[in-house]
C-alpha cells in the first residue's frame, strides 16, 4: 500500500478555511484596466471613415445618419468584443469601459448610440 | 375506547413521523454543508438562515412539477415501490429508541435487530424494483448495479451487527443500546470500521457510489422518475443514509444514552442521539470526498475478497472479547 | 534529417515521369505533384523511408474544373505534401486507408464536403454533414447552392436508444450524455458489461468554419478562427497569423514572439487543468474536480489582466501582438505561478498515492506504440505511447527555439500515462514562462503589414494542448482567401477511442474518454 495519500489532511483542513466561491451579485468582482467591456464612443473625435464598421468581424457596427454625418452605432447583441474597431480606428474614438453587466430582456437596449455628449468621460485604450 | 393521546403524539409528532422528517432534512442540510466546506465552497446560503432550509425547498419544488409516467412502465411497480419503501425505512425506526424509549413502548423485543436488518433489505430490493420497472437501459444498468451491490454487502453488515449482540448478550436494539456503559466502538474499534465501510456500501456513497453514477448513466434507476414520485423516492434515499447512521449509532455508540445532567432524561437523550447522528453523518461524508468511485466488479470483488473474511474474522474476535466481558458485567 | 534534395532524386527515379512538379509552401515546406494515381507510390515510397511517417491531412481545393486533393505527410519532423488533381465531375481516387489507417476520417470528410468518391475504403458513410443533407450539394466548393437549402427531407432521424443484435445490447452514448462536454454520438455494443463494437458519429457542432472563411477579410478571420475552439483559441490564432505572415514574407519582432509563447503556454495551463479536473469528476472524485479549478482561477486572472478576457483572449493579430505586458505586472505573474508550481505537486502526489485513482485509471485504455503511430495520434496520446512528436521541438516556432524544456513522454499508453503527461506539462509551461518573463526582449511588440495579401500559399503547424494543430493557407491576392484548411487535434485522436474501447468495460468508457482530452468544436468546425 502505497504512503497515505495527502488528500485526508487537505481535505479535513478546508473545513476551516473560508470558501473560495465569491459571493456575486452582493460582491461584484474586480475587473482589471485593459478589460474589454461596453464601449465607450467619443463622438467629438469620429471622422465618419467607417474603418470601425468594416473591420467589425461580427457586423454589429451599424453606420447611421447623425446630423447629416455618418457615425457607428454599435449593436452590442452582435459584438464579440474583441475592440477591432478601436484598433481600426485613426482617431482613437472608441474606448472601452469596465461595465461587463449587460444582461438585458429586450435587443432594444443593447446598443450604444452615437450620442453627442459623450458618455462617462474616461475609460481604457485597448 | 378512549383514544390515547400520547400514543398518537409518539407516533405522529414526536418521536416519530414529523421529527424523522425534519430530522432528515436537516441531516441533508448538514451532508451537503460538510461536503461543500470540504470542497472550498459554500453549499447551500440563500433559503432560510444558513441555507437550512433548502431541502424543504427542494422537496417542494419537486412536488410542484408535472409528473410522468412513461407508456411502458409496470405501473403498480412504478408508481408505488417508492413509497412503500419509504414507509418501510420510516417503519424502522419505531424499534430504535431515540428519546430512551421506543416510539410505541413496549414494541422491542428479542430479534428486532434482525428484523430491522431485514426490513432495510427488503425496502432497498424495493428501490431496486423501481428501476427495473422503469424499462430504461439506463435504469436497467442502475438498477442490476444497485441489486448486485446491496445482495452484496448485506452479508458482512449482518454478521458484523452481530457482535455488539454478543457483547450485549441480546438481539433486541433497545437492550444493546442500554447495556453500553462503554460504547462498543471502543471495545470492538476494528467491528466499528468494518461496520462503517459496509454501511458506507449500503448507502451506495463514494467509493461505492456505482449505482448513480451520474457521468455513465444519466441518474441510475431514478432516471425516469418525474415530480411527486421523484420527490418520494429521493426522500426514501435520505430516510435510508439517517436509518443507516441511526442503527450504526444504537448499536456501537450507545444510543441515546449518555450523561444526563438535569431536566427531562427525553429532552437529554434526544440530544445525545442527534449529537451521535451527526458526528457519523459527518464521518460518512468525509470518506465521500476523499476518495473516487470504484467499478462495479471491484466494488464486488473489494466485498468479496476483503470484506466478508475480515468481518467473519471480526465477529469471531467480538464472541471471544465477550466470552471475557460478561462475568465481568454480571 | 534526411536531405530533401536525395529524398527528391530517389522520389524522382521511383515515379520517373508521374511527377508533374514540385513547389514550394511557404515556409520552405515542399509539395510534389503527381500524375493522379501515382500518389499511393509515393506515399508507399516515403513510408518506406520513415516507419514513424504519418498522415497530418488531407486538403481538398476546388480549382473550377479539377479538384486538387494534397496529402500532408508528417515525417522527419516536417511535412511533405504529395499533390494530385481529379476531374471534378468524375471525382474518385483510390483510398489509401490500406497503407495508413489514420487517413481513415480525413478521407471520409473529404468525400463529405467536396464530393470526392475514394474506392477501396472501408465506411464511407457521413461523417460530418447531417443524414438529411441533400446529397449533390457539397459545401466546399465554389459553386455549391448552399444559401436555399430545401428544408430537411423524412429522414431517418429516429435511432433506436436500445437495439439488440444478437447477444449485443447497443448502448448510445447520445448527443445529450453527462459524460459528454459537447455533443457526439457514439453507439455502443456491449455484450453484459464489455464494450464490443463503437461507432462514432461526429458532425454534431458543424458550424462550416472553413467555407466561412472564404467570405471574410484576414483581419476579420482572425477571430473567426479564434472561436473554433474556446479553450485552445490562442493557439488558432497563432497559427493562422502565422501562415499569413509566411505568405507575406514578414519577420515580426522578438518582442511579440516571446509574448506570443507566454500566451501559448497559459493556454496549455488552463486548457490542461480543465480537463484533470474534468477528469476527476469522470471516475467519480468531485473534491478534486473542485480543487483543481479553483486553483485554475489564477491563471485565469492572468490572462484577463493580460488580454482583458478569461477566455477567448483576442491577443494576437498579423504582424505580432495587440497590447503590450506592462513591467509592473511581470513579478505578480511569477509569484502566482511559483504558487501553481507547489499546488500541482500536492495533485502529483495524488496521482502516485491514492489507491482509487489508480484502480480506476491504471492499465485501462492502453494504447500501443505501434497503434498510435498507424493511427496517427498527436499531442498527449501521442506522447503517453512512447511517441516523441511534438511541434516546439520538431519546428520550433515563436520563440521556442530560443527557450529550453522538455518533452514529456511515458512509455505506458494507459490513462494513467495520459493524464501524467499533462500534468507534468504544466510545470514544463511553468518553467518556460518564467524563462520568457525573465529574458523578454525590449522593443515594438508589433509590426505594420499591409492590408493586402500577396497570392501564395503556406503550412502553418503549432503545438496546441489537444496536439498538433495545422493550417494550410492559400491566397489569391484578393481581400478573401481562397481556401483555408483546419486540421484540429481531436480529429486525429477520434479514431484511436474506437480502437481503445474495444474490449473494455463499459464503467470505464467515461474515464477513457476523457484521458484522450476530446474537443469536438474543434473536430466538427
Amino acid at each position: 500500500m502505497a504512503r497515505v495519500s495527502p488528500i485526508l489532511r487537505e481535505v479535513l483542513a478546508h473545513i476551516f478555511k473560508k470558501p473560495a466561491t465569491q459571493k456575486y451579485p452582493e460582491v461584484k468582482p474586480k475587473v482589471p484596466s485593459g478589460f474589454r467591456g461596453k464601449q465607450i464612443f467619443n463622438i467629438s473625435l469620429c471622422i465618419g471613415c467607417g474603418l470601425c464598421s468594416r473591420d467589425c468581424p461580427a457586423k454589429a457596427i451599424e453606420m447611421v445618419d447623425v446630423e447629416g454625418k455618418m457615425r457607428p452605432l454599435f449593436h452590442l447583441d452582435r459584438c464579440i468584443f474583441c475592440y477591432q474597431c478601436a484598433e481600426s480606428c485613426p482617431r482613437g474614438a472608441i474606448k472601452s469601459s469596465e461595465i461587463f453587466e449587460l444582461a438585458s430582456a429586450s435587443k432594444s437596449n443593447l446598443v450604444v448610440k452615437p450620442k453627442e455628449e459623450s458618455v462617462d468621460g474616461g475609460g481604457t485604450v485597448i | 375506547m378512549s383514544l390515547d393521546f400520547t400514543l398518537i403524539f409518539r407516533i405522529l409528532i414526536f418521536p416519530g413521523f414529523t421529527f424523522i422528517l425534519l430530522l432528515t432534512m436537516f441531516c441533508d442540510w448538514v451532508e451537503r454543508k460538510i461536503e461543500a466546506r470540504m470542497q472550498n465552497r459554500i453549499g447551500p446560503l440563500y433559503t432560510g438562515p444558513a441555507g437550512i432550509l433548502q431541502p424543504l425547498a427542494d422537496f417542494v419544488k419537486l412536488l410542484t412539477k408535472e409528473d410522468i409516467v412513461p407508456f411502458n412502465v409496470r405501473n403498480f411497480v412504478f408508481k408505488f415501490a417508492p413509497i412503500i419503501s419509504l414507509s418501510i425505512f420510516i417503519f424502522s425506526f419505531v424499534f430504535l429508541p431515540i428519546d430512551g424509549a421506543n416510539i410505541i413502548s413496549g414494541s422491542s423485543f428479542e430479534g428486532d435487530l434482525i428484523l430491522v436488518l431485514t426490513l432495510v433489505s427488503i425496502a432497498n430490493f424495493l428501490l431496486f424494483l423501481s428501476g427495473w420497472s422503469s424499462m430504461n437501459p439506463y435504469s436497467a444498468i442502475g438498477a442490476t448495479r444497485v441489486l448486485t451491490q446491496l445482495t452484496a454487502y448485506d452479508i458482512p453488515l449482518f454478521t458484523l451487527a452481530l457482535a455488539p449482540a454478543f457483547l450485549a448478550g441480546s438481539l433486541s436494539i433497545s437492550t444493546i443500546a442500554s447495556k453500553q456503559h462503554i460504547p462498543f466502538a471502543l471495545l470492538i474499534p476494528w467491528t466499528f470500521a468494518f461496520f462503517m465501510i459496509a454501511l458506507q456500501a449500503e448507502l451506495e456513497k463514494d467509493p461505492f457510489d456505482v449505482p448513480h453514477a451520474e457521468t455513465e448513466i444519466v441518474a441510475g434507476y431514478e432516471t425516469e422518475y418525474t415530480g411527486r414520485r421523484l420527490a418520494f423516492l429521493k426522500l426514501a434515499k435520505d430516510v435510508q443514509i439517517v436509518l443507516g447512521a441511526a442503527i450504526a449509532v444504537e448499536l456501537f455508540l450507545g444510543g441515546p444514552y449518555g450523561p444526563i445532567l438535569y431536566g427531562s432524561s427525553a429532552f437529554w437523550c434526544t440530544l445525545w442521539f442527534m449529537l451521535k447522528l451527526l458526528a457519523v453523518v459527518a464521518f460518512t461524508e468525509y470518506l465521500t470526498c476523499i476518495f473516487a468511485r470504484l467499478r462495479i466488479d471491484q466494488v464486488l470483488s473489494v466485498n468479496w475478497r476483503l470484506l466478508l473474511p475480515l468481518s467473519l474474522l471480526s465477529l469471531a474476535a467480538a464472541a471471544g472479547v465477550s466470552l471475557w466481558l460478561n462475568p465481568l458485567w454480571r | 534529417m534526411r536531405d530533401i534534395s536525395v529524398f527528391l532524386k530517389d522520389l524522382s527515379n521511383i515515379l520517373g515521369s508521374k511527377i508533374l512538379q514540385t513547389r514550394i509552401f511557404r515556409p520552405e515546406k515542399i509539395c510534389i505533384q503527381v500524375q493522379a494515381g501515382a500518389h499511393r507510390d509515393a506515399i508507399k515510397f516515403i513510408l518506406e523511408q520513415d516507419e514513424n511517417a504519418g498522415i497530418s491531412a488531407i486538403t481538398g481545393i476546388d480549382l473550377g474544373e479539377k479538384i486538387e486533393l494534397m496529402y500532408h505527410i508528417r515525417t522527419y519532423g516536417t511535412i511533405i505534401t504529395i499533390g494530385t488533381e481529379v476531374p471534378k465531375k468524375n471525382a474518385k481516387i483510390e483510398s489509401i486507408t490500406d497503407l495508413i489507417p489514420g487517413a481513415n476520417f480525413h478521407e471520409r470528410e473529404a468525400s463529405d464536403l467536396l464530393g470526392v468518391f475514394f474506392e477501396g475504403h472501408p465506411n464511407p458513410k457521413r461523417l460530418i454533414l447531417p443524414e438529411d443533407w441533400p446529397g449533390n450539394i457539397f459545401p466546399l466548393r465554389k459553386d455549391a447552392p448552399i444559401t436555399n437549402i430545401p428544408s430537411k427531407m423524412e429522414g431517418s432521424g429516429h435511432v433506436e436508444q436500445v437495439s439488440y443484435d444478437g447477444r449485443l445490447i447497443n448502448i448510445v452514448m447520445g448527443p445529450q450524455h453527462p459524460a459528454l462536454i459537447e455533443p457526439e454520438r457514439f453507439s455502443l455494443k456491449v455484450e453484459g458489461e464489455i464494450v464490443r463494437q463503437v461507432e462514432p458519429r461526429i458532425g454534431y457542432v458543424h458550424r462550416g468554419i472553413e467555407k466561412a472563411t472564404e467570405s471574410r477579410t484576414y483581419l476579420q478571420n482572425i477571430y473567426l478562427v479564434e472561436r473554433v475552439c474556446g479553450i485552445c483559441n490562442a493557439a488558432h490564432a497563432v497559427c493562422f497569423c502565422q501562415a499569413i505572415e509566411a505568405i507575406m514574407g514578414v519577420n515580426i519582432p522578438s518582442r511579440a514572439k516571446y509574448l506570443r509563447t507566454i500566451i501559448l503556454e497559459l493556454n496549455r495551463i488552463h486548457s490542461h487543468m480543465l480537463l484533470l479536473g474534468h477528469a476527476f469528476l469522470e471516475v467519480g472524485y468531485e473534491t478534486l474536480f473542485h480543487y483543481m479549478w479553483r486553483d485554475r482561477e489564477p491563471i485565469m486572472d492572468i490572462m484577463e489582466n493580460l488580454t482583458g478576457n478569461r477566455v477567448i483572449t483576442s491577443f494576437i493579430t498579423i504582424g505580432g501582438v495587440r497590447r503590450d505586458l506592462r513591467e509592473e505586472y511581470i513579478p505578480i505573474i511569477k509569484a502566482e505561478l511559483a504558487k501553481l508550481k507547489d499546488k500541482i505537486d500536492f495533485y502529483r502526489q495524488i496521482f502516485e498515492n491514492d489507491s482509487t485513482i489508480k484502480v480506476r485509471t491504471k492499465g485501462i485504455g492502453v494504447l500501443s506504440k505501434h497503434d498510435a503511430l498507424k493511427l496517427c495520434v498527436v499531442g498527449p496520446v501521442a506522447r503517453g505511447s512512447g511517441v516523441r512528436i511534438d511541434v516546439r521541438r520538431d519546428e520550433p516556432y515563436a520563440a521556442y527555439n530560443e527557450i529550453e524544456f522538455n518533452v514529456i513522454t511515458y512509455d505506458d499508453g494507459d490513462s494513467w500515462a495520459r493524464f501524467m503527461v499533462r500534468l507534468d506539462e504544466i510545470v514544463e509551461s511553468i518553467n518556460i514562462i518564467q524563462y520568457a518573463l525573465d529574458h523578454l526582449p525590449s522593443g515594438p511588440y508589433r509590426v505594420r503589414v499591409p492590408r493586402i495579401v500577396p497570392a501564395g500559399e503556406a503550412i502553418s503547424r503549432v503545438e496546441a494542448p489537444r496536439g498538433e494543430l495545422f493550417y494550410y493557407v492559400k491566397s489569391n491576392g484578393t481581400a478573401y482567401p481562397e481556401r483555408v484548411k483546419i486540421r484540429t487535434p481531436t480529429f486525429s485522436n477520434i479514431p484511436s477511442f474506437i480502437h481503445i474501447a474495444e474490449g473494455c468495460n463499459i464503467a470505464d468508457v467515461p474515464a477513457i474518454f476523457s484521458s484522450l482530452d476530446p474537443c469536438f468544436s474543434c473536430t466538427d468546425r
